[in-house]
């Protein structure tokens, strides 16, 4: 127990001696306690690092196009699907009962477990069901024929199994992989336009009407009914409605018009079982031939997947698409609330360092700062509901939205809301990064800069702060990340698991602080656990998660690399 | 020169805002802290009294049934001698007056609905005749407003039978009293003495049931069933009368009233002297008389009855003054015909001093109104066991009176025999919370002691919320504590090892690692622990189970082979090797755990761990043998250096390094070996004295567990102490280090005897921060939990936590009502708890700093 001779400088760590004479007393170097402590270093590295891999392996895995197998089942039926994972498990004794002696054998062989592999078999609107798990014992023949697919539906899910026909302007067409592709770019085009129509047009639409509605309650509410001013209000506002109506009617006619030219172009489907099922072809986001695909397609239907999911918006109670408003709400909320952290916190750190006088009332504030750090975050989440949303929220409701009443505006979650309880909840990150990096800047400076005539604030503002602000910075980062991760307090203070509304949009003031929107985290919980199917949501969850903390460790690794180069910064100038 | 103005300006600015920025964060806390106590406080504040009347009704006759609507606008009443009169409760202003044409029979007896709007009435001749109560309600608006209509008071309009009330929006509600009366039947020959009155089914094939008593003390059951017929559109009541057994009673005993459940499946009798006889019908054809109860003493009469809302609970007054609360439950060798007993759950604050005249029950909740003959009005919840509100009735105190609680219970209302009306109207939002309530044991309805429970919503309408905080914190302090028993070692293990022992360049990469563990969002670790890992442990208990063995040994293996191998080897691989060899040696544990985790569950618990948990199968034993095993192992080493000691060391004495590893090796594996058998030895011991685990912390098994929960909130807390603690012992000041050394102590002996106990307080509140963050952990318990309310130690159940019912319940809570407030008290709590284990954290660690700095 020793290693290479280097003194030690007082006050440096000891890293090693000369032992030059052994005795055997083996207690004394305590080899077994110390493998006990290096063990749970260990067990924390191979813990972190398993779990990091965990998620990358599935979140990275999950778009990549599996092939599908057509399994013969004993039974007689045949399934198809793809292989999710496989694993062993115990047969219960009420299966055992039904099987054969042979099979019976090679299961009490393997001490009562037998193996199975869980097939993701899709066609939800035919089987009731997404997946099933098919035992070793179970199986007759596995195979994978060339000419199945693999449909992602913007309804229903997948589809698995052939294509035995197309139609194409109302013409009934042999099933040509070429054309389809390029009838089903085209139909996906129309199934946008559509999209475009009805969210956008028709969405404008509506916000006006909503909007000449309030206007009419707010005229009511402010003259009295039955008033000139209002009646003149009214009448002004039921023209402009009349306007817009006419305006929806329009747009709903071509909506129309783009439909029936859609219900053209179907396609006929056959799941394994021979079983039909006729469906438009702009209902048919993606497919490929599984098993007939080489490894450059694969890569584009990977990549064309993340960039499904980066960029579109969650269908099918979000467990297929895209993340977009997630990624919004949780970029934007998270950015808001550097908003309203960076000054609070920076402030209390100033007075900290800069202008309080170390004694009693210091030590309560650092108490408190301590005891905002270590308040579970669903309190804050409780407080931000019960004073920012229903006391200040339902004030200002009162005050300046009193036309919508008793719809709340202000007065329920919201973005707004969620950020100022997240703002509280950082503060204390924000306080001790400011501090650490105002006790950083070396007292030479200060007095430099006072012995110049310059008074205490300018001194702060132009030699200080500057000097400090990469720590400030990573003070702020590290807020991000932690509030961008934080769920339980917005549950309860505006998140919800699918919003009408972004918080952005194209419509007077832009930003719209009191609605409220969707994040990442919450997104995981919501697909995660409330979803009708937890393991189809799986992947999702998966890549979401795989998202989410690419983001914070992204962030993390930003923070230390500031902090980093602060230091050695700092190293040089301080001598 | 001058300083400019500006500059002046901007100090002044600068210091001020700096100054109260500054302060805000205590502002922030206070606020927190203030804010939840605030919306809190109210559920134990009590209700306040908002009105009252007395008046006189211009009636000569004596009450029978009394009736009022849920806007407390019109009462009606029913006469002895057969008239109704519609009243306005306010003012005493009579509405209308008719007549039920009693026909020369003289009123002996009546009863109703919990609704009160479905009368019975019994008569001399042994018939009864039924009756409807109606206050019709409508909304008139304000333009239809008829003109002519008079002012009965500042809120109210009376037009013809009408009462008209102005409301927020303009328009005016309009209520109309509609009485009916029914049928009359033919029961006994004799008077009845006492009636019930039950109506069940739908709102369009209604099933109505009563029971009657007559002179002769005969109980009778009757069921009538509307029937429609379809070609005529008639209506055909056929009734059913059941006659129930004698109840024997002695001569001059009178029956005072009786009692229908409200599904018909029970009656109750009580007679003036003390005793109640249950029947139970639940076999209509086959009644029985299942129990006779005394319940006050001889002599005593049970002068009121009547069921709690839900009509499962019996509260009985007496004209000694008792009032008493009584459920039926099952309960297993009872000499009762039906297996049921009558069970006095509480017995109801005795200072009012009078007999009990009248109970009447409220229809929304579990409170009930008492009038003594001392002219006492108490409003009492049951289930909280708190007297709402007492008032003084004026008039003579001792007339008979007829009361109710208003149907939305903000209000009592009494007409005496006289026709003296006293009203009172109070608010009280939360009548069933006291502090008893929210942390005490309570004695719920069909529950067979008292006991914490916590069901926020009842399964049914008439069932009511129960409030204890008790299973949440009881369920936050389980999973904190699992939470640390896995996190904690491995933490400050790890701390230890990274600040004592790991080389500088490993340290630089393995310290960022274990801070990224920090930053994880809980949302992932909560959705790894429900949807991968739980279900792993579920399929892989024995491997798991047995990974706990497996890991300690397979490193104290690694341990004693490094021991035997030379020294130069030791010099040369020391540092980043031997930590590699270290994880090795775990992961190769656990590949073996997994490997021989089915033997080892048929070795031990007969093949299937979940099957053994039930307790169905096997003894307590192999499961005590891995518990003891490690306290076995300590007391036999214990015993060894202790007596063979000496012997051993001089033994070994002066040899090679590597053959003393051995002999170390021989020792462990030695002392191994007896350790089992001394645990083995306990085991059964403790078997045959009939201890079993399985029951206490080990019972079923559920997928959702603590164990799952612990494991992963390990992984939340640990990076939390392992950076504090890391942080203590790195701050000992190097001196120490260096003199413990240069004295000759080895790493091991400085570690453990200087470094330690100098940076323990620094560790111990790296200890209670992680405490701290264990406690209010939301997401991986919600997840990961099960979420249920259960208070039990069983490691393989699950919990319910303040913090993650917070986060389920708050979302769909009505504002301001009473689980809402009762989440904020929880929030209160979790604040407290955290705020005192911080708090004294932040003290110790700051005694701490001064102390090392002082070194």
């Amino acid at each position: 127990m020793a290693s290479t001779d280097n003194g030690t400088l007082p006050g440096q760590k000891p890293r090693g001696r000369v032992v030059r004479r052994f005795t055997a007393d083996l207690s004394a170097t305590g080899e077994p306690a110390l493998w006990a402590l290096g063990g749970a270093l260990a067990i924390g590295v191979i813990l972190i690092s398993g779990f990091l891999f965990l998620i990358a392996w599935n979140g990275f895995a999950t778009f990549w196009p599996k092939p599908i197998a057509k399994v013969e089942l004993l039974s007689g039926t045949t399934i198809a699907g793809e292989p999710t994972r496989a694993g062993e498990y115990r047969v219960g004794q009420d299966i055992l009962a039904l099987l054969s002696p042979s099979q019976k054998a090679g299961i009490e062989q393997n001490l009562g477990f037998a193996n199975r592999v869980l097939y993701k078999t899709a066609n939800f609107d035919l089987y009731g069901d997404d997946f099933r798990w098919v035992s070793e014992f179970e199986a007759a023949k596995v195979e994978y024929p060339k000419d199945l697919f693999l449909l992602e539906r913007q309804q229903w899910g997948a589809f698995v199994g052939r294509i035995k026909g197309m139609t194409i302007r109302g013409e009934q067409l042999p099933f040509d992989y070429q054309l389809l592709q390029k009838e089903q770019s085209e139909a996906r085009k129309r199934f946008a336009e559509i999209r475009k129509l009805e969210r956008k047009d028709i969405g404008a639409v509506n916000y006006y009407l909503d909007q000449e509605r309030l206007k009419i309650r707010k005229a009511i509410l402010k003259h009295g009914e039955g008033s000139q001013e209002a009646q003149r209000i009214a009448k002004a506002a039921e023209a402009k409605i009349a306007q817009l109506q006419a305006q929806f009617t329009e747009l709903q006619k071509r909506i129309n018009d783009i439909r029936t030219q859609d219900r053209q172009y179907r396609v006929l489907l056959e799941e394994i079982g021979s079983r039909t099922l006729d469906t438009e072809l702009s209902q048919i986001v993606r497919f490929y031939p599984a098993n007939d695909i080489s490894f450059f397609n694969k890569l584009g239907i990977y990549l064309s997947r993340w960039v499904e999911f980066l960029t579109t918006e969650p269908r099918e109670a979000n467990t297929q698409g895209g993340v977009l408003p997630a990624i919004f709400g949780t970029v934007g909320m998270t950015l808001m609330m550097v908003i309203f952290v960076a000054p609070f916190g920076v402030i209390t750190a100033l007075y900290l360092r800069e202008y309080a006088k170390q004694g009693r009332l210091t030590s309560i504030v650092r108490i408190s700062v301590n005891n905002l750090a270590g308040v579970p975050s669903i309190v804050y989440g409780v407080f931000g509901l019960g004073f920012f949303a229903y006391i200040v929220g339902g004030g200002i409701d009162g005050l300046f939205f009193p036309e919508r009443l008793p719809n709340p505006t202000f007065g329920t979650g919201g973005i707004l809301w969620a950020s100022l309880t997240l703002a509280l909840l950082t503060v204390p990150v924000v306080i001790v990064a400011t501090e650490e990096a105002l006790s950083a800047v070396p007292r030479s400076m200060r007095e430099g800069s006072l012995a110049c005539g310059a008074s205490k604030w300018q001194t702060i503002y132009y030699v200080i702060l500057p000097k400090a602000f990469p720590g400030i910075m990573t003070g702020l980062i590290l807020a991000m990340a932690r509030g961008a991760g934080e769920v339980a307090p917005l549950m309860l203070v505006g998140v919800v698991k699918l919003a009408p509304a972004l918080p952005f949009d194209g419509f007077f003031p832009f930003i719209h602080l009191e609605r409220s929107f969707m994040h990442l985290g919450f997104h995981i919980f919501d697909v995660g656990f409330q979803s009708r199917n937890s393991e189809a949501g799986k992947p999702m969850v998966f890549v979401t998660t795989l998202l989410l903390l690419g983001l914070i460790v992204a962030m993390q690794s930003g923070a230390i690399h500031i902090r980093n180069r602060l230091k050695r910064k700092y190293a040089s100038d301080n001598f | 020169m001058d300083t400019r103005k500006s500059v002046v300006w901007s100090e002044i600015i600068s210091r001020w805002t700096i100054t109260l920025g500054g302060l805000l964060v205590i502002v922030a806390v206070l606020t927190i802290m203030v804010f939840l106590f605030w919306v809190a406080v109210p559920l134990i504040g009590g209700g306040k009294q908002v009105g009252s009347v007395s008046y006189a009704l211009p009636s000569s006759e004596k009450t029978a049934w009394l009736y009022a609507d849920e806007f407390q606008t019109i009462g009606i009443r029913v006469g002895d001698q057969g008239e109704v009169l519609n009243f306005h409760i306010p003012s005493g202003q009579v509405i209308s007056r008719s007549n039920v044409p009693f026909e020369g029979r003289r009123l002996t007896a009546s009863a109703g609905t919990l609704e009160r709007d479905r009368v019975l009435l019994g008569f001399d001749d042994g018939s009864v005749q039924f009756m409807r109560l109606r206050v019709e309600t409508r909304t008139t608006p304000g333009a239809d407003f008829p003109q002519a209509a008079s002012k009965i008071d500042g809120r109210d309009f009376q037009f013809e039978d009408s009462v008209y009330t102005r409301v927020l929006t303009g328009d005016y509600r309009t209520l109309r009293p509609l009485n009916e009366v029914g049928a009359t039947e033919k029961i006994s020959d004799l008077p009845i003495v006492a009636v019930d009155y039950r109506v069940g089914g739908t709102v369009e094939r209604p099933t109505i049931a009563f029971a009657t008593v007559d002179a002769n003390a005969q109980v009778r059951v009757s069921q009538s069933r509307a029937q429609r017929n379809m070609m005529t559109g008639a209506e055909i009541v056929r009734t059913e009368t059941t006659e129930l057994p004698s109840m024997n009673l002695k001569p001059g005993v009178k029956v005072t009233s009786v009692l229908l459940s409200g599904s018909a499946d029970r009656a109750i009798v009580a007679t003036d002297d003390g005793v109640v006889y249950r029947y139970d019908l639940r076999d209509p054809s086959k009644p029985i008389l299942a129990e006779s109860k005394r319940i006050l003493p001889e002599g005593v009469a049970i002068t009121a009855m009547t069921f709690l809302g839900g009509e499962a609970t019996l509260v009985v007054g007496g004209s000694d003054s008792t009032v008493a609360v009584f459920f039926w439950l099952q309960i297993e060798g009872s000499q009762t015909g039906d297996g049921f007993e009558l069970v006095q759950s509480r017995l109801h604050d005795q200072s009012a001093v009078g007999a009990v005249l009248g109970l009447s029950e409220a229809q929304r909740d579990k409170s009930f109104v008492a009038i003594d003959d001392k002219g006492n009005v108490r409003v009492t919840h049951s289930t909280s066991d708190q007297v709402l509100f007492g008032f003084k009735r004026s008039g003579d105190p001792a007339k008979p009176v007829t009361a109710l609680i208003f149907p939305r219970s903000d209000g009592v209302l009494l007409v005496s025999d006289t026709g003296q009306v006293n009203g009172w109207q109070y608010e009280d939002p939360h009548p069933e919370i006291t502090l008893k309530v929210l942390f005490g044991k309570i004695w719920y309805e069909g529950y067979k002691q008292p006991e914490w429970i916590w069901q926020s919503t009842a399964a049914t309408d008439l069932a009511e919320p129960k409030y204890s905080l008790v299973p949440l914190i009881f369920g936050t302090i389980k999973a904190a504590f699992y939470a640390m028993l896995f996190g904690a070692p491995i933490a400050l293990l790890a701390a230890i090892y990274t600040s004592e022992f790991i080389h500088r360049s490993v340290r630089a990469t393995v310290k960022p690692l274990m801070e990224t563990m920090e930053s994880l969002p809980t949302v992932i670790l909560g959705f790894i622990a429900a949807l991968v890992l739980a279900p792993l442990v579920e399929e892989w208990i024995g491997a798991v189970l047995l990974g706990f063995i497996a890991v300690p040994m397979g490193l104290m293996l690694g341990a004693f082979i490094w021991q035997t191998l030379p020294h130069q080897t030791v010099v040369r691989y020391d540092g980043m090797p031997k930590f590699l060899l270290i994880s090795a040696s775990i992961v190769l544990s656990v590949y073996v755990s997994i490997q021989l985790g089915p033997l080892f569950e048929i070795v031990l618990f007969y093949g299937d761990f979940k099957a053994w948990t039930t307790g169905i199968v096997g003894t307590g034993t192999p499961f005590m043998f891995l518990i003891l095993l490690p306290l076995s192992y300590v007391a036999v080493s214990i015993l060894f250096s202790r007596y063979a000691g000496h012997l051993y060391k001089a033994y070994v004495g002066d040899r090679e390094r590597t053959v003393a590893g051995r002999l170390d090796m021989l020792r462990w594996l030695g002392l191994l070996l007896a350790a089992a058998m001394l645990s083995l030895l306990l085991a059964s011991l403790l078997t045959l004295l009939g201890y079993d685990p399985r029951g206490g912390f080990i019972d079923s098994y559920q997928q959702r567990n603590a164990l799952v929960v612990g494991f992963v909130m390990a992984f939340a807390v640990i990076p939390n102490i392992y950076t504090l603690a890391e942080d203590a012992l790195s701050s000992v000041p190097g001196h120490l280090r260096a003199g413990s050394l240069a004295c000759g102590a080895t790493p091991w002996q400085t570690a453990m005897w200087i470094i330690l106990p100098t940076a323990a307080s620094g560790v111990f509140s790296a200890l209670m921060m992680g405490m701290g963050r264990a406690v209010g952990e939301t997401m991986i318990v919600v997840m990961a939990a099960g979420n249920t309310p259960v208070m039990e130690w069983n490691v393989f159940s699950g919990l319910r936590t303040l913090s993650a019912n917070i986060a389920i319940e708050l979302g769909e809570a009505v504002k301001d009502g009473t689980n809402y407030r009762v989440l904020f008290l929880a929030a209160l709590t979790l604040f407290i708890m955290t705020f005192f284990i911080n708090t004294i954290a932040e003290l110790i660690r700051q005694r701490f700093r001064k102390r090392a700095f002082q070194l």
